[in-house]
């Protein structure tokens, strides 16, 4: 029974962990440079995102987000748009959802942003806050 | 033979002015800790020195806002105080030491749409004796992410007291509380003698374009003499009865985010009565003014703006010539003019250097004793301000130390003797009104 359940249950926990581990360690996130990304989180994001844990500024804390389930940081009041929207913001998510207007990839969001086009950027940032926890 | 006493004390008040403008423009429209409690934000979102004035590109969206902006974590108590002391050691007179300022300001949300600005300031007046008054005023109501075709924008109206402090990009006199110091000046300046700064009520209505273009007017009338008194206002200074009172304001903005500028114009037309006895007096402010921001990722912070008002008058009233066949002007012209210039670094350490200049039609019978009002002068700034960063001890309360010094150039349109004192009487140069100050104010 055991060795059945080491052979049938070890596979899906690894399996499990590939998948998580995928989701917060995408290629986006891996491939920026985390010091660069802490810059461009100053100018496109800090004066609406704290980084720090519980700290909510006009958008939601942005510590721990990657990997975070949408519309969850604690003491934040979202819109109904993103408390329906069922997504964790894995680096790939954060990579399409912020190369986009906000309202675009979540319509009925409160969050103003007209996206992030230089996809250097992107990677930069995502890496930065990847590495928030 | 010119009398000894006026001179002196002409000498003491131009001294006095000299000290209170540099209060004046160090005290006021500082970051409000109860908008930090209200948004969550720190100072230095709002503000590139994390303690005012100037303000970030964000710092404007949330005046256009209606101060309404929020963390959407509860209510708010809406109030804050500033205490501010300073040593004050002027070129000519006694240096002293004291608590120069206490405020309170009203400030925060009230609804959705519906927010506001008071401050209440306690002066020193000397002698520790206190003098309260309301100073600055600006309540709104704003709509907020209206459709305008394709685009988006806000509407809202404004009740104010000061021509210009409600202005988003903060960079006219009424806002930066550095107008040219002179002894007539432009109605926008609210260092002028009589300025309309605070004993005024008006309205205007605005809105923002798709985020870049800015339109505003709106009307204002002067307070009763006697309300004026009540606020805590000398009657001396009033403004006098103001008639068919107009102001505008249309700009351009562009923020992108690491840099932002702008370009606008401004005026501002009425009839006064000055005294209120009349006969009433065309006044016409038209003026421009240019600003930039280097933002970048906030570590190193420069902004910049020129501001240059030209104000028109058709006089109403003819004062009596002391010189046999010369009569005063019917019209003249006022030009004041600033040029400054800040760099903050890390948020935290500031530089600023302000060019102030203030020109007038010639008239030997309206400005004694040289028939020229102009005066130049400029002002230096060194301050420390630790706190109200994301990553500082407190981002909800602050302290800034400041090191400020005020130096005239040409005061009456003279370096030297500028009031003119007579053979055997002490002459006073522009020199002597400069002043030099160490100011120390704790906001929370």
């Amino acid at each position: 029974m055991s060795k059945l359940f080491s052979a049938s249950f070890l596979p899906c926990v690894a399996a499990a962990g590939l998948y998580l581990g995928g989701a917060l360690m995408s290629p986006f996130a891996l491939a920026g440079d985390a010091g660069a990304g802490s810059d461009v989180f100053q100018t496109e994001c800090s004066e609406c995102h704290s980084v720090k844990e519980g700290r909510n500024k006009k958008g939601p804390s942005l510590f721990g987000i990657v990997g975070r389930a949408a519309g969850t940081a604690p003491n934040y009041k979202y819109s109904d748009a993103l408390l329906q929207a069922h997504w964790v913001w894995t680096a790939d998510k954060l990579h399409s959802y912020l190369s986009q207007p906000a309202r675009q990839a979540n319509p009925g969001t409160k969050m103003k942003y007209d996206g992030l086009d230089d996809p250097k950027q992107l990677d930069d940032l995502i890496t930065y806050l990847s590495t928030i926890h | 033979m010119l009398n000894r006493r006026p001179l002196r004390r002409m000498h003491r008040v131009y001294l006095w002015l000299a000290a209170a403008l540099l209060l004046i423009a160090s005290t006021s429209a500082q970051a409000i800790p109860a908008y930090a409690r209200q948004t969550g934000n720190a100072c230095a979102d709002c503000h590139a020195g994390a303690y005012g004035p100037a303000l970030t590109p964000y710092g404007m969206r949330f005046k256009l806002n209606g101060y309404t902006d929020t963390d959407s974590n509860g209510v708010k108590i809406p109030v804050s105080a500033q205490i501010t002391g300073a040593r004050n050691v002027p070129a000519e007179g006694k240096s002293s030491d004291e608590l120069t300022e206490a405020d309170v300001y009203i400030a925060g949300r009230a609804t959705d749409n519906i927010g506001g600005y008071i401050k209440i300031a306690t002066d020193n007046s000397g002698d520790n004796k206190f003098n309260s008054h309301l100073s600055d005023v600006d309540l709104r109501f704003v709509l907020k992410d209206v459709n305008v075709g394709k685009k988006e924008a806000t509407f809202g109206v404004s009740v104010n007291n000061n021509p210009g402090f409600q202005d988003p990009v903060s960079d006219l006199f009424a806002s930066t509380q550095l107008g040219p110091p002179d002894v007539t000046g432009s109605l926008l300046n609210p260092s002028s003698p009589n300025s309309l700064a605070e004993r005024v009520i008006g309205a205007t209505v605005y809105g923002l374009y798709d985020s870049d273009w800015y339109g505003e007017i709106g009307t204002y009338t002067s307070l009763p003499v006697s309300e004026q008194d009540r606020l805590g206002y000398a009657p001396s200074g009033d403004p006098g009865k103001l008639g068919d009172t107009g102001y505008a304001r249309f700009a351009y903005m562009k923020d992108l985010k690491k840099q932002f500028f702008s370009a606008g114009v401004v005026a501002l037309t009425t009839k006064r009565d000055l005294p209120r006895t009349g006969p009433p007096e065309d006044v016409t402010d038209l003026g421009y003014d240019l600003t930039y921001q280097f933002i970048g990722n906030r570590k190193n912070i420069v902004q910049a703006s020129f501001v240059n008002i030209l104000e028109l008058r058709h006089y109403g009233i003819l004062p009596a010539s002391p010189i046999p066949g010369v009569t005063a002007l019917t019209q003249g012209a006022v030009h004041d003019r600033t040029l400054s210039l800040t760099y903050t670094f890390l948020q935290t350490y500031s530089v600023s250097i302000a060019h102030l200049e203030s020109t007038a039609t010639r008239d030997v019978v309206r400005y004694e004793p040289y028939g020229i009002p102009d005066t130049t002068s400029n002002q230096f700034i060194v301050s420390w301000a630790p706190f109200g960063k994301d990553d500082s001890f407190t981002h909800l309360a602050n302290l800034k130390l400041s090191a400020i010094w005020f130096r005239f150039s040409q005061f009456n349109g003279a370096s030297q003797n500028v009031f003119g004192a007579p053979p055997g009487f002490p002459p006073t140069s522009a020199r002597d009104l400069d002043a030099f100050l160490v100011m120390a104010s704790v906001a929370f």
